[in-house]
Protein backbone atom coordinates (compact mmCIF):
# COMPACT_ATOMS: atom_id res chain seq x y z
CA UNK A 1 0.00 0.00 0.00
CA UNK A 2 1.36 3.68 -1.16
CA UNK A 3 2.25 5.53 1.92
CA UNK A 4 1.47 8.44 0.00
CA UNK A 5 -2.29 9.09 0.23
CA UNK A 6 -4.91 9.53 -2.30
CA UNK A 7 -6.46 13.57 -2.92
CA UNK A 8 -9.92 12.96 -3.69
CA UNK A 9 -11.07 16.16 -5.01
CA UNK A 10 -15.02 16.47 -4.04
CA UNK A 11 -16.82 15.44 -1.23
CA UNK A 12 -20.69 14.87 -2.63
CA UNK A 13 -21.65 11.14 -2.80
CA UNK A 14 -18.84 10.05 -5.95
CA UNK A 15 -15.93 11.99 -3.84
CA UNK A 16 -17.41 10.12 -0.33
CA UNK A 17 -17.77 6.96 -1.81
CA UNK A 18 -13.91 6.84 -3.44
CA UNK A 19 -12.73 8.26 0.12
CA UNK A 20 -14.71 5.97 2.45
CA UNK A 21 -13.86 2.81 -0.01
CA UNK A 22 -9.59 3.73 -0.34
CA UNK A 23 -9.63 4.14 3.67
CA UNK A 24 -11.23 0.87 4.34
CA UNK A 25 -8.53 -0.87 2.23
CA UNK A 26 -6.27 0.73 4.49
CA UNK A 27 -5.12 3.41 1.80
CA UNK A 28 -4.76 7.47 3.60
CA UNK A 29 -6.89 9.77 1.65
CA UNK A 30 -6.86 13.50 1.39
CA UNK A 31 -10.38 14.25 1.05
CA UNK A 32 -10.76 18.00 -0.08
CA UNK A 33 -13.87 20.62 -0.83
CA UNK A 34 -14.50 24.05 -1.78
CA UNK A 35 -17.63 24.33 0.30
CA UNK A 36 -17.99 24.43 4.21
CA UNK A 37 -19.24 20.95 4.38
CA UNK A 38 -19.39 17.53 2.88
CA UNK A 39 -22.34 15.71 1.26
CA UNK A 40 -22.02 18.20 -2.22
CA UNK A 41 -25.27 18.49 -4.21
CA UNK A 42 -28.03 16.45 -2.46
CA UNK A 43 -26.37 18.14 0.95
CA UNK A 44 -25.81 21.85 0.01
CA UNK A 45 -28.87 22.06 -2.09
CA UNK A 46 -31.00 20.53 0.82
CA UNK A 47 -32.48 17.25 -1.42
CA UNK A 48 -35.59 16.30 -0.48
CA UNK A 49 -36.29 12.09 0.06
CA UNK A 50 -34.08 10.62 -3.07
CA UNK A 51 -34.62 8.15 -5.79
CA UNK A 52 -35.46 5.06 -5.70
CA UNK A 53 -34.45 4.63 -1.83
CA UNK A 54 -37.16 7.29 -0.62
CA UNK A 55 -34.05 7.56 2.40
CA UNK A 56 -34.08 11.71 3.02
CA UNK A 57 -30.75 13.01 1.66
CA UNK A 58 -29.63 13.98 4.62
CA UNK A 59 -29.97 10.58 6.29
CA UNK A 60 -28.43 8.52 3.51
CA UNK A 61 -25.41 11.18 2.54
CA UNK A 62 -25.08 12.30 6.12
CA UNK A 63 -24.54 8.53 6.72
CA UNK A 64 -21.92 8.98 4.29
CA UNK A 65 -20.68 12.08 5.74
CA UNK A 66 -19.99 10.92 9.30
CA UNK A 67 -18.47 7.46 7.57
CA UNK A 68 -15.59 9.23 6.18
CA UNK A 69 -15.00 12.39 8.80
CA UNK A 70 -15.00 9.68 11.39
CA UNK A 71 -12.17 7.69 9.51
CA UNK A 72 -8.37 7.68 10.80
CA UNK A 73 -7.76 7.30 7.41
CA UNK A 74 -9.51 9.89 6.08
CA UNK A 75 -7.90 13.98 6.76
CA UNK A 76 -10.83 16.16 5.04
CA UNK A 77 -10.02 19.76 4.41
CA UNK A 78 -13.22 21.16 3.72
CA UNK A 79 -13.08 25.55 2.47
CA UNK A 80 -10.36 24.31 0.37
CA UNK A 81 -9.22 24.70 -3.14
CA UNK A 82 -6.58 22.36 -5.60
CA UNK A 83 -4.53 25.56 -6.92
CA UNK A 84 -1.53 23.69 -8.52
CA UNK A 85 -0.82 19.73 -9.00
CA UNK A 86 2.17 18.64 -10.79
CA UNK A 87 3.80 15.72 -11.09
CA UNK A 88 4.07 12.30 -12.36
CA UNK A 89 1.62 9.33 -11.14
CA UNK A 90 2.98 8.01 -8.09
CA UNK A 91 4.81 10.96 -7.15
CA UNK A 92 1.98 14.14 -7.65
CA UNK A 93 2.47 17.39 -5.27
CA UNK A 94 -0.75 19.53 -4.61
CA UNK A 95 -0.86 22.91 -3.98
CA UNK A 96 -3.68 23.66 -1.81
CA UNK A 97 -5.56 26.85 -1.55
CA UNK A 98 -4.78 27.24 2.61
CA UNK A 99 -0.92 27.30 1.30
CA UNK A 100 -0.44 23.66 2.32
CA UNK A 101 1.09 20.94 0.36
CA UNK A 102 0.16 17.31 -0.46
CA UNK A 103 1.96 14.18 -1.81
CA UNK A 104 -0.39 12.18 -3.29
CA UNK A 105 -0.12 9.00 -4.97
CA UNK A 106 -3.17 9.29 -7.27
CA UNK A 107 -6.22 12.04 -7.16
CA UNK A 108 -9.58 11.21 -7.99
CA UNK A 109 -11.58 14.43 -9.46
CA UNK A 110 -15.45 14.24 -7.67
CA UNK A 111 -15.90 17.48 -8.93
CA UNK A 112 -19.76 16.83 -9.79
CA UNK A 113 -22.00 19.28 -12.04
CA UNK A 114 -23.48 23.12 -11.27
CA UNK A 115 -27.96 22.91 -11.15
CA UNK A 116 -27.98 24.77 -14.92
CA UNK A 117 -29.70 28.72 -13.90
CA UNK A 118 -33.04 28.96 -15.45
CA UNK A 119 -32.69 32.71 -16.04
CA UNK A 120 -30.90 31.29 -18.82
CA UNK A 121 -34.55 30.73 -20.36
CA UNK A 122 -36.18 33.45 -19.59
CA UNK A 123 -39.63 32.82 -21.81
CA UNK A 124 -40.46 30.12 -19.25
CA UNK A 125 -40.92 33.05 -16.30
CA UNK A 126 -38.14 32.32 -13.68
CA UNK A 127 -36.99 35.46 -11.99
CA UNK A 128 -39.49 37.54 -13.19
CA UNK A 129 -42.62 35.76 -11.55
CA UNK A 130 -41.78 34.63 -8.15
CA UNK A 131 -43.99 31.70 -8.01
CA UNK A 132 -41.85 30.12 -10.94
CA UNK A 133 -39.39 27.99 -9.08
CA UNK A 134 -37.02 25.19 -9.60
CA UNK A 135 -37.13 21.28 -9.09
CA UNK A 136 -34.40 22.30 -6.07
CA UNK A 137 -36.44 25.14 -4.75
CA UNK A 138 -39.17 22.62 -3.89
CA UNK A 139 -36.80 19.38 -2.97
CA UNK A 140 -35.69 22.28 -0.42
CA UNK A 141 -39.54 23.32 0.39
CA UNK A 142 -40.20 19.85 1.40
CA UNK A 143 -36.83 18.82 3.30
CA UNK A 144 -37.09 22.20 5.59
CA UNK A 145 -40.66 20.95 6.42
CA UNK A 146 -41.76 24.24 5.12
CA UNK A 147 -43.91 22.46 2.78
CA UNK A 148 -44.95 23.10 -0.91
CA UNK A 149 -46.22 27.11 -0.79
CA UNK A 150 -46.31 29.77 -3.61
CA UNK A 151 -43.72 32.23 -2.82
CA UNK A 152 -45.65 34.82 -4.17
CA UNK A 153 -48.09 35.03 -1.00
CA UNK A 154 -47.50 31.79 0.68
CA UNK A 155 -50.37 30.31 -0.45
CA UNK A 156 -50.79 26.48 -1.00
CA UNK A 157 -50.84 25.61 -5.14
CA UNK A 158 -53.97 24.42 -6.33
CA UNK A 159 -52.21 23.64 -9.43
CA UNK A 160 -48.49 23.08 -10.38
CA UNK A 161 -47.32 22.49 -13.81
CA UNK A 162 -43.62 20.93 -13.68
CA UNK A 163 -41.76 21.91 -16.97
CA UNK A 164 -39.52 18.88 -17.90
CA UNK A 165 -36.23 19.53 -19.90
CA UNK A 166 -35.32 22.93 -18.43
CA UNK A 167 -31.52 23.06 -19.83
CA UNK A 168 -31.48 19.84 -21.18
CA UNK A 169 -31.57 18.51 -24.51
CA UNK A 170 -31.97 22.32 -25.81
CA UNK A 171 -29.39 23.35 -28.97
CA UNK A 172 -30.40 26.72 -28.65
CA UNK A 173 -28.65 27.39 -25.09
CA UNK A 174 -26.24 24.85 -25.79
CA UNK A 175 -27.16 22.05 -23.66
CA UNK A 176 -27.57 19.40 -26.06
CA UNK A 177 -27.45 16.51 -23.63
CA UNK A 178 -30.31 14.63 -21.08
CA UNK A 179 -29.97 15.48 -17.72
CA UNK A 180 -31.14 11.53 -16.93
CA UNK A 181 -32.22 11.96 -13.88
CA UNK A 182 -35.09 14.45 -13.76
CA UNK A 183 -37.66 13.08 -15.24
CA UNK A 184 -37.49 10.67 -12.57
CA UNK A 185 -37.19 12.94 -9.61
CA UNK A 186 -40.18 15.32 -11.18
CA UNK A 187 -42.40 12.09 -11.36
CA UNK A 188 -41.53 11.90 -7.02
CA UNK A 189 -41.51 15.53 -6.81
CA UNK A 190 -45.12 15.10 -8.30
CA UNK A 191 -45.91 12.24 -5.93
CA UNK A 192 -44.61 13.75 -2.86
CA UNK A 193 -46.80 17.52 -3.74
CA UNK A 194 -50.09 15.15 -4.03
CA UNK A 195 -49.59 13.28 -0.98
CA UNK A 196 -48.69 16.77 1.01
CA UNK A 197 -51.30 18.39 -1.00
CA UNK A 198 -54.00 16.07 -2.24
CA UNK A 199 -56.44 19.09 -3.40
CA UNK A 200 -53.74 20.31 -5.79
CA UNK A 201 -53.38 18.65 -9.14
CA UNK A 202 -49.99 18.36 -10.70
CA UNK A 203 -49.42 18.73 -14.77
CA UNK A 204 -46.15 17.12 -16.30
CA UNK A 205 -45.55 19.10 -19.45
CA UNK A 206 -42.88 16.75 -21.29
CA UNK A 207 -41.07 16.49 -25.24
CA UNK A 208 -40.30 12.29 -24.10
CA UNK A 209 -40.27 10.60 -20.45
CA UNK A 210 -36.89 8.84 -19.20
CA UNK A 211 -37.63 7.22 -16.37
CA UNK A 212 -35.47 4.48 -17.34
CA UNK A 213 -34.57 1.26 -16.34
CA UNK A 214 -36.91 0.20 -12.81
CA UNK A 215 -37.94 3.93 -12.54
CA UNK A 216 -40.89 3.21 -15.04
CA UNK A 217 -43.23 1.24 -12.53
CA UNK A 218 -42.48 2.65 -9.61
CA UNK A 219 -42.45 6.28 -10.73
CA UNK A 220 -43.87 6.34 -14.41
CA UNK A 221 -46.78 4.78 -13.57
CA UNK A 222 -47.08 5.08 -10.25
CA UNK A 223 -47.51 8.65 -10.15
CA UNK A 224 -50.16 8.39 -12.66
CA UNK A 225 -52.17 5.48 -11.20
CA UNK A 226 -51.84 5.73 -7.63
CA UNK A 227 -51.08 9.79 -7.38
CA UNK A 228 -53.29 10.71 -10.44
CA UNK A 229 -50.31 12.89 -12.15
CA UNK A 230 -51.10 13.86 -15.55
CA UNK A 231 -48.25 13.55 -17.87
CA UNK A 232 -48.84 15.91 -21.08
CA UNK A 233 -46.75 16.13 -24.43
CA UNK A 234 -46.41 20.07 -25.12
CA UNK A 235 -43.41 21.86 -25.27
CA UNK A 236 -44.26 25.03 -23.55
CA UNK A 237 -43.49 28.29 -25.56
CA UNK A 238 -44.07 30.78 -22.44
CA UNK A 239 -45.23 31.07 -18.83
CA UNK A 240 -46.81 34.63 -18.31
CA UNK A 241 -48.76 36.01 -15.19
CA UNK A 242 -52.31 37.72 -14.93
CA UNK A 243 -51.38 39.37 -11.96
CA UNK A 244 -52.93 36.61 -10.00
CA UNK A 245 -51.70 33.21 -11.74
CA UNK A 246 -49.33 32.41 -13.99
CA UNK A 247 -50.71 31.50 -17.86
CA UNK A 248 -48.57 28.73 -19.32
CA UNK A 249 -48.94 28.64 -22.71
CA UNK A 250 -47.39 25.86 -25.29
CA UNK A 251 -49.21 23.43 -27.63
CA UNK A 252 -51.11 19.87 -26.67
CA UNK A 253 -48.90 18.19 -29.50
CA UNK A 254 -51.08 14.84 -29.13
CA UNK A 255 -54.08 16.93 -29.99
CA UNK A 256 -52.72 19.72 -31.68
CA UNK A 257 -54.39 22.09 -29.52
CA UNK A 258 -52.84 24.80 -28.45
CA UNK A 259 -53.36 25.71 -24.44
CA UNK A 260 -53.24 28.44 -22.30
CA UNK A 261 -54.19 27.06 -19.10
CA UNK A 262 -53.79 29.02 -15.56
CA UNK A 263 -51.57 27.70 -13.19
CA UNK A 264 -50.60 28.19 -9.17
CA UNK A 265 -47.29 27.21 -9.58
CA UNK A 266 -44.82 26.02 -12.18
CA UNK A 267 -41.33 24.27 -11.54
CA UNK A 268 -38.56 23.87 -14.18
CA UNK A 269 -37.17 20.33 -13.73
CA UNK A 270 -33.19 21.89 -14.11
CA UNK A 271 -30.80 19.59 -15.90
CA UNK A 272 -26.91 19.23 -14.75
CA UNK A 273 -24.67 21.54 -16.02
CA UNK A 274 -20.87 20.78 -15.81
CA UNK A 275 -19.33 22.11 -12.82
CA UNK A 276 -19.10 25.87 -13.63
CA UNK A 277 -14.89 25.41 -12.27
CA UNK A 278 -14.62 23.00 -14.84
CA UNK A 279 -12.34 25.20 -16.94
CA UNK A 280 -9.97 26.07 -13.47
CA UNK A 281 -10.19 22.24 -13.10
CA UNK A 282 -9.08 21.12 -16.25
CA UNK A 283 -6.21 23.70 -16.16
CA UNK A 284 -4.94 23.29 -12.95
CA UNK A 285 -5.31 18.55 -13.51
CA UNK A 286 -4.38 19.28 -17.21
CA UNK A 287 -6.78 17.31 -18.07
CA UNK A 288 -8.89 17.02 -21.33
CA UNK A 289 -12.73 18.12 -21.28
CA UNK A 290 -15.55 16.55 -23.73
CA UNK A 291 -17.42 18.77 -26.08
CA UNK A 292 -19.60 19.14 -23.52
CA UNK A 293 -17.71 20.78 -20.93
CA UNK A 294 -17.69 17.99 -18.61
CA UNK A 295 -14.44 16.11 -17.87
CA UNK A 296 -13.83 13.65 -20.47
CA UNK A 297 -12.97 9.69 -20.48
CA UNK A 298 -10.74 9.11 -23.17
CA UNK A 299 -12.31 5.25 -22.58
CA UNK A 300 -15.26 3.64 -22.22
CA UNK A 301 -14.64 0.57 -21.29
CA UNK A 302 -10.71 -0.72 -20.96
CA UNK A 303 -9.80 1.87 -18.38
CA UNK A 304 -12.41 2.67 -15.60
CA UNK A 305 -12.65 6.14 -14.11
CA UNK A 306 -9.55 7.43 -16.28
CA UNK A 307 -9.18 10.94 -17.27
CA UNK A 308 -6.62 12.00 -20.14
CA UNK A 309 -3.78 12.04 -17.51
CA UNK A 310 -2.59 9.29 -16.03
CA UNK A 311 -2.65 9.12 -12.12
CA UNK A 312 -6.23 11.41 -12.22
CA UNK A 313 -9.11 9.92 -12.16
CA UNK A 314 -12.51 10.69 -12.09
CA UNK A 315 -15.99 9.76 -10.99
CA UNK A 316 -19.71 11.02 -10.77
CA UNK A 317 -21.61 13.92 -12.16
CA UNK A 318 -18.11 15.53 -13.40
CA UNK A 319 -18.55 13.22 -16.39
CA UNK A 320 -21.73 14.30 -17.11
CA UNK A 321 -24.95 13.44 -16.14
CA UNK A 322 -25.56 11.00 -12.96
CA UNK A 323 -27.87 9.43 -10.92
CA UNK A 324 -26.31 9.49 -6.86
CA UNK A 325 -26.65 5.53 -6.99
CA UNK A 326 -24.18 5.21 -10.13
CA UNK A 327 -21.77 8.25 -8.69
CA UNK A 328 -21.07 6.29 -5.66
CA UNK A 329 -20.55 3.53 -7.62
CA UNK A 330 -18.21 4.86 -9.85
CA UNK A 331 -16.35 6.65 -6.67
CA UNK A 332 -15.76 2.95 -6.09
CA UNK A 333 -15.07 2.14 -9.42
CA UNK A 334 -12.29 4.92 -9.35
CA UNK A 335 -10.87 4.21 -5.80
CA UNK A 336 -10.03 0.58 -7.19
CA UNK A 337 -8.09 2.87 -10.27
CA UNK A 338 -6.29 4.94 -8.17
CA UNK A 339 -5.45 1.97 -5.91
CA UNK A 340 -4.22 0.38 -8.68
CA UNK A 341 -2.51 3.02 -10.06
CA UNK A 342 -0.77 4.09 -6.60
CA UNK A 343 0.06 0.22 -6.19
CA UNK A 344 1.58 -0.41 -9.19
CA UNK A 345 3.84 2.71 -8.85
CA UNK A 346 5.12 1.02 -5.51
CA UNK A 347 5.43 -2.59 -6.79
CA UNK A 348 7.77 -0.68 -9.91
CA UNK A 349 10.07 1.16 -7.00
CA UNK A 350 10.88 -2.27 -5.14
CA UNK A 351 11.97 -4.05 -8.37
CA UNK B 1 -61.29 42.79 -43.67
CA UNK B 2 -62.83 39.56 -45.53
CA UNK B 3 -61.68 35.86 -44.54
CA UNK B 4 -60.60 34.23 -47.80
CA UNK B 5 -60.38 30.73 -45.88
CA UNK B 6 -63.24 30.30 -43.51
CA UNK B 7 -63.05 26.76 -44.01
CA UNK B 8 -59.61 26.64 -41.55
CA UNK B 9 -61.80 28.35 -39.01
CA UNK B 10 -64.28 26.64 -36.46
CA UNK B 11 -67.54 28.21 -37.22
CA UNK B 12 -68.09 29.52 -33.60
CA UNK B 13 -64.77 31.31 -33.63
CA UNK B 14 -66.05 33.78 -36.74
CA UNK B 15 -67.58 36.64 -34.68
CA UNK B 16 -69.13 39.58 -36.10
CA UNK B 17 -70.34 42.31 -34.28
CA UNK B 18 -73.51 44.61 -34.99
CA UNK B 19 -72.17 47.72 -32.73
CA UNK B 20 -68.57 47.72 -31.57
CA UNK B 21 -66.15 50.52 -31.33
CA UNK B 22 -62.82 49.96 -29.87
CA UNK B 23 -60.17 52.99 -29.03
CA UNK B 24 -62.82 54.69 -31.09
CA UNK B 25 -62.51 52.86 -34.36
CA UNK B 26 -65.93 51.61 -35.43
CA UNK B 27 -65.10 47.51 -36.10
CA UNK B 28 -68.75 47.19 -36.28
CA UNK B 29 -70.59 44.19 -39.08
CA UNK B 30 -69.03 42.02 -41.40
CA UNK B 31 -65.90 43.81 -42.40
CA UNK B 32 -64.89 43.76 -39.21
CA UNK B 33 -65.12 39.91 -38.43
CA UNK B 34 -63.24 38.50 -35.66
CA UNK B 35 -61.54 35.16 -35.52
CA UNK B 36 -61.65 33.88 -31.90
CA UNK B 37 -58.66 32.44 -29.84
CA UNK B 38 -58.69 28.71 -30.32
CA UNK B 39 -56.42 27.82 -27.64
CA UNK B 40 -57.52 25.41 -24.68
CA UNK B 41 -58.32 27.84 -21.64
CA UNK B 42 -58.42 25.35 -18.71
CA UNK B 43 -58.27 21.37 -17.95
CA UNK B 44 -61.35 19.83 -16.25
CA UNK B 45 -59.44 17.80 -13.42
CA UNK B 46 -62.26 15.95 -12.98
CA UNK B 47 -63.08 14.50 -15.76
CA UNK B 48 -61.10 11.63 -16.00
CA UNK B 49 -62.90 10.12 -12.55
CA UNK B 50 -66.10 11.24 -13.96
CA UNK B 51 -65.47 8.38 -16.85
CA UNK B 52 -64.15 6.04 -14.28
CA UNK B 53 -66.93 6.33 -12.27
CA UNK B 54 -69.33 4.51 -14.95
CA UNK B 55 -69.27 1.13 -16.00
CA UNK B 56 -66.66 0.12 -18.62
CA UNK B 57 -64.15 3.20 -17.84
CA UNK B 58 -62.80 2.29 -14.59
CA UNK B 59 -59.24 1.40 -16.48
CA UNK B 60 -59.01 4.90 -18.16
CA UNK B 61 -56.15 5.45 -16.39
CA UNK B 62 -53.55 2.41 -17.74
CA UNK B 63 -53.80 4.76 -21.15
CA UNK B 64 -50.53 5.33 -22.91
CA UNK B 65 -51.29 6.52 -26.15
CA UNK B 66 -50.12 3.65 -28.37
CA UNK B 67 -52.96 4.14 -30.99
CA UNK B 68 -53.95 -0.05 -31.09
CA UNK B 69 -57.49 0.79 -30.34
CA UNK B 70 -57.71 3.17 -33.40
CA UNK B 71 -55.89 0.95 -35.29
CA UNK B 72 -57.92 -2.24 -34.44
CA UNK B 73 -61.70 -0.19 -34.45
CA UNK B 74 -64.10 -1.05 -37.18
CA UNK B 75 -65.93 2.41 -37.02
CA UNK B 76 -62.02 4.49 -37.67
CA UNK B 77 -61.48 2.42 -40.96
CA UNK B 78 -65.39 3.76 -42.15
CA UNK B 79 -65.25 7.19 -40.21
CA UNK B 80 -61.34 8.55 -39.50
CA UNK B 81 -62.69 11.34 -36.76
CA UNK B 82 -63.70 8.14 -35.04
CA UNK B 83 -60.59 8.33 -32.54
CA UNK B 84 -60.86 6.17 -29.17
CA UNK B 85 -57.01 7.19 -28.39
CA UNK B 86 -57.88 10.92 -28.89
CA UNK B 87 -61.06 11.11 -26.88
CA UNK B 88 -59.34 8.62 -24.06
CA UNK B 89 -56.54 11.33 -24.23
CA UNK B 90 -58.84 14.34 -23.82
CA UNK B 91 -60.56 12.64 -21.27
CA UNK B 92 -57.51 11.78 -18.62
CA UNK B 93 -56.17 15.38 -19.45
CA UNK B 94 -59.84 17.29 -18.68
CA UNK B 95 -60.19 18.72 -22.39
CA UNK B 96 -63.99 18.81 -21.63
CA UNK B 97 -64.93 20.98 -24.52
CA UNK B 98 -62.73 19.23 -27.10
CA UNK B 99 -64.56 16.14 -26.15
CA UNK B 100 -68.22 17.45 -26.44
CA UNK B 101 -67.25 19.16 -29.48
CA UNK B 102 -67.16 14.93 -30.55
CA UNK B 103 -70.73 14.52 -29.05
CA UNK B 104 -72.31 12.80 -32.23
CA UNK B 105 -69.33 10.84 -33.19
CA UNK B 106 -68.55 8.96 -29.59
CA UNK B 107 -71.61 6.74 -29.26
CA UNK B 108 -71.44 5.15 -33.45
CA UNK B 109 -69.06 2.92 -31.26
CA UNK B 110 -70.38 -0.50 -32.76
CA UNK B 111 -68.91 -2.33 -29.39
CA UNK B 112 -67.13 -4.80 -31.73
CA UNK B 113 -64.36 -5.28 -29.02
CA UNK B 114 -61.74 -5.67 -31.32
CA UNK B 115 -59.95 -2.75 -29.02
CA UNK B 116 -60.34 -4.80 -26.34
CA UNK B 117 -58.39 -7.96 -27.33
CA UNK B 118 -55.66 -5.06 -28.98
CA UNK B 119 -55.07 -2.86 -25.94
CA UNK B 120 -51.57 -3.88 -24.00
CA UNK B 121 -52.52 -2.28 -21.02
CA UNK B 122 -56.07 -3.31 -20.29
CA UNK B 123 -58.11 -0.12 -20.57
CA UNK B 124 -60.86 -1.94 -22.43
CA UNK B 125 -61.31 1.82 -24.73
CA UNK B 126 -64.71 -0.42 -25.83
CA UNK B 127 -65.70 -0.06 -22.62
CA UNK B 128 -64.38 3.60 -22.04
CA UNK B 129 -66.40 4.59 -25.25
CA UNK B 130 -70.07 3.23 -23.53
CA UNK B 131 -69.07 5.03 -20.28
CA UNK B 132 -68.26 8.36 -22.43
CA UNK B 133 -71.81 7.99 -24.35
CA UNK B 134 -73.09 7.81 -20.88
CA UNK B 135 -71.42 10.47 -19.58
CA UNK B 136 -72.44 12.90 -22.47
CA UNK B 137 -75.96 11.56 -21.69
CA UNK B 138 -75.61 12.45 -18.19
CA UNK B 139 -74.43 15.92 -18.42
CA UNK B 140 -76.87 16.41 -21.28
CA UNK B 141 -74.80 17.11 -23.73
CA UNK B 142 -76.29 14.95 -26.02
CA UNK B 143 -80.19 15.12 -26.97
CA UNK B 144 -82.30 11.68 -25.39
CA UNK B 145 -82.91 9.90 -28.42
CA UNK B 146 -86.03 7.82 -28.79
CA UNK B 147 -83.82 4.56 -29.12
CA UNK B 148 -82.63 5.31 -25.39
CA UNK B 149 -86.32 5.70 -24.43
CA UNK B 150 -86.96 2.43 -25.47
CA UNK B 151 -84.15 0.93 -23.49
CA UNK B 152 -85.77 3.04 -20.27
CA UNK B 153 -89.00 1.16 -21.09
CA UNK B 154 -87.68 -1.96 -21.89
CA UNK B 155 -85.13 -2.17 -18.50
CA UNK B 156 -88.20 -0.59 -16.34
CA UNK B 157 -90.17 -3.55 -17.25
CA UNK B 158 -87.87 -6.24 -16.58
CA UNK B 159 -87.25 -4.76 -13.54
CA UNK B 160 -90.59 -4.69 -12.57
CA UNK B 161 -92.06 -7.65 -13.49
CA UNK B 162 -89.27 -9.85 -14.56
CA UNK B 163 -90.41 -10.41 -18.07
CA UNK B 164 -91.37 -8.01 -21.10
CA UNK B 165 -94.38 -7.71 -23.17
CA UNK B 166 -93.92 -6.53 -26.44
CA UNK B 167 -97.32 -4.94 -26.83
CA UNK B 168 -96.93 -2.82 -23.37
CA UNK B 169 -93.53 -1.70 -24.40
CA UNK B 170 -94.45 -0.16 -27.40
CA UNK B 171 -97.07 1.17 -26.17
CA UNK B 172 -95.42 2.93 -23.95
CA UNK B 173 -92.63 3.66 -26.34
CA UNK B 174 -94.78 5.40 -28.95
CA UNK B 175 -96.47 7.02 -25.99
CA UNK B 176 -93.50 8.90 -24.56
CA UNK B 177 -92.07 9.62 -28.14
CA UNK B 178 -95.29 11.11 -29.16
CA UNK B 179 -95.53 8.83 -31.89
CA UNK B 180 -98.86 7.35 -33.05
CA UNK B 181 -99.83 3.56 -32.14
CA UNK B 182 -101.62 3.03 -35.57
CA UNK B 183 -97.66 2.47 -37.18
CA UNK B 184 -98.66 0.80 -40.90
CA UNK B 185 -96.13 -1.69 -40.08
CA UNK B 186 -97.57 -2.46 -36.44
CA UNK B 187 -100.87 -2.87 -37.99
CA UNK B 188 -99.68 -5.02 -40.50
CA UNK B 189 -98.20 -7.06 -38.15
CA UNK B 190 -101.28 -7.83 -36.02
CA UNK B 191 -103.40 -7.86 -38.95
CA UNK B 192 -101.19 -10.65 -39.73
CA UNK B 193 -101.01 -12.40 -36.82
CA UNK B 194 -104.70 -12.29 -36.62
CA UNK B 195 -105.31 -13.86 -40.03
CA UNK B 196 -102.40 -16.59 -39.33
CA UNK B 197 -102.06 -17.73 -35.70
CA UNK B 198 -103.42 -20.58 -34.48
CA UNK B 199 -106.65 -19.68 -32.87
CA UNK B 200 -105.43 -21.91 -29.29
CA UNK B 201 -101.70 -19.45 -29.14
CA UNK B 202 -104.20 -16.10 -30.56
CA UNK B 203 -107.00 -17.07 -27.41
CA UNK B 204 -104.04 -17.13 -25.47
CA UNK B 205 -102.18 -13.99 -26.17
CA UNK B 206 -105.69 -12.70 -25.45
CA UNK B 207 -105.09 -13.51 -22.46
CA UNK B 208 -102.25 -12.70 -21.05
CA UNK B 209 -102.91 -9.48 -22.87
CA UNK B 210 -105.73 -8.51 -20.30
CA UNK B 211 -104.31 -10.17 -17.26
CA UNK B 212 -100.64 -9.60 -17.31
CA UNK B 213 -99.19 -12.76 -15.67
CA UNK B 214 -96.78 -12.52 -13.32
CA UNK B 215 -93.42 -13.84 -13.01
CA UNK B 216 -93.48 -16.20 -9.28
CA UNK B 217 -91.77 -14.55 -6.25
CA UNK B 218 -90.40 -11.93 -8.29
CA UNK B 219 -90.78 -8.93 -5.76
CA UNK B 220 -87.56 -10.04 -3.85
CA UNK B 221 -85.59 -10.05 -7.04
CA UNK B 222 -87.24 -6.47 -8.03
CA UNK B 223 -86.34 -5.43 -4.38
CA UNK B 224 -82.44 -6.15 -4.89
CA UNK B 225 -81.81 -5.77 -8.31
CA UNK B 226 -84.34 -1.96 -7.52
CA UNK B 227 -81.76 -1.54 -4.60
CA UNK B 228 -78.37 -2.02 -6.96
CA UNK B 229 -79.44 0.32 -9.86
CA UNK B 230 -80.61 3.01 -6.95
CA UNK B 231 -76.85 2.11 -4.87
CA UNK B 232 -75.19 2.59 -8.36
CA UNK B 233 -76.86 5.90 -9.59
CA UNK B 234 -76.38 7.62 -6.30
CA UNK B 235 -72.87 6.44 -6.66
CA UNK B 236 -72.91 7.91 -10.43
CA UNK B 237 -74.92 11.21 -9.50
CA UNK B 238 -72.12 11.54 -6.88
CA UNK B 239 -69.24 10.89 -9.01
CA UNK B 240 -70.60 13.24 -11.55
CA UNK B 241 -71.93 16.38 -9.45
CA UNK B 242 -75.25 15.87 -11.05
CA UNK B 243 -78.66 16.44 -8.68
CA UNK B 244 -80.54 14.06 -7.05
CA UNK B 245 -82.53 13.34 -9.87
CA UNK B 246 -80.71 13.39 -13.56
CA UNK B 247 -81.16 11.11 -15.79
CA UNK B 248 -82.22 7.17 -15.41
Amino acid sequence: MSSKPVLVVGGGPAGLSAARALADAGQKVVLVDKEDRLGGAPILSGYAKLVPSHEWAKDAIGGMVSGVEGHDMVEVKTETRVDKFEGDPGNFVATLSDGSKVEASATILATGFTHFDSVNKPEWGFGTYPDVVTTTQVEQMLSSGAGVKCPSDGREPDRVAILLCVGSRDRQIGREWCSKICCTVSANLAMEIREQLPNCNVYIYYMDIRTFGLYEGEYYWASQEEHKVKYIKARIAEVTGDGKRLLVKGEDTLVKRPISIPFDMVVHAVGMDPNVDNMTLGAVFNVDLNKYGYIGKPSTYAHMSETSRPGVFVAGAATGPETIDDSIAQGKAAAMAALISANSTVREAAE
Amino acid sequence: MPIHEKSLIRPENLVEHEELVIDGVDVSGHWSTFIEGRSVPDYNEDLQEEIAALGGGENIHRCWQCGSCTNACTVNAINPDFNPRFWIYLIRMGLEEELVRDREIIWQCVSCNKCTYACPRDVNPEGVMKATAHWLELKGYTETKPSMVFDEEFSHQVFETGKIEEAKVLQKFFKRTNQPLTQPWLIQLVSGLVKRFPVFYLMKLGFATVFHPRTRNWDRSRDAIKEYVDERNAEIHKALKLDAKGAD
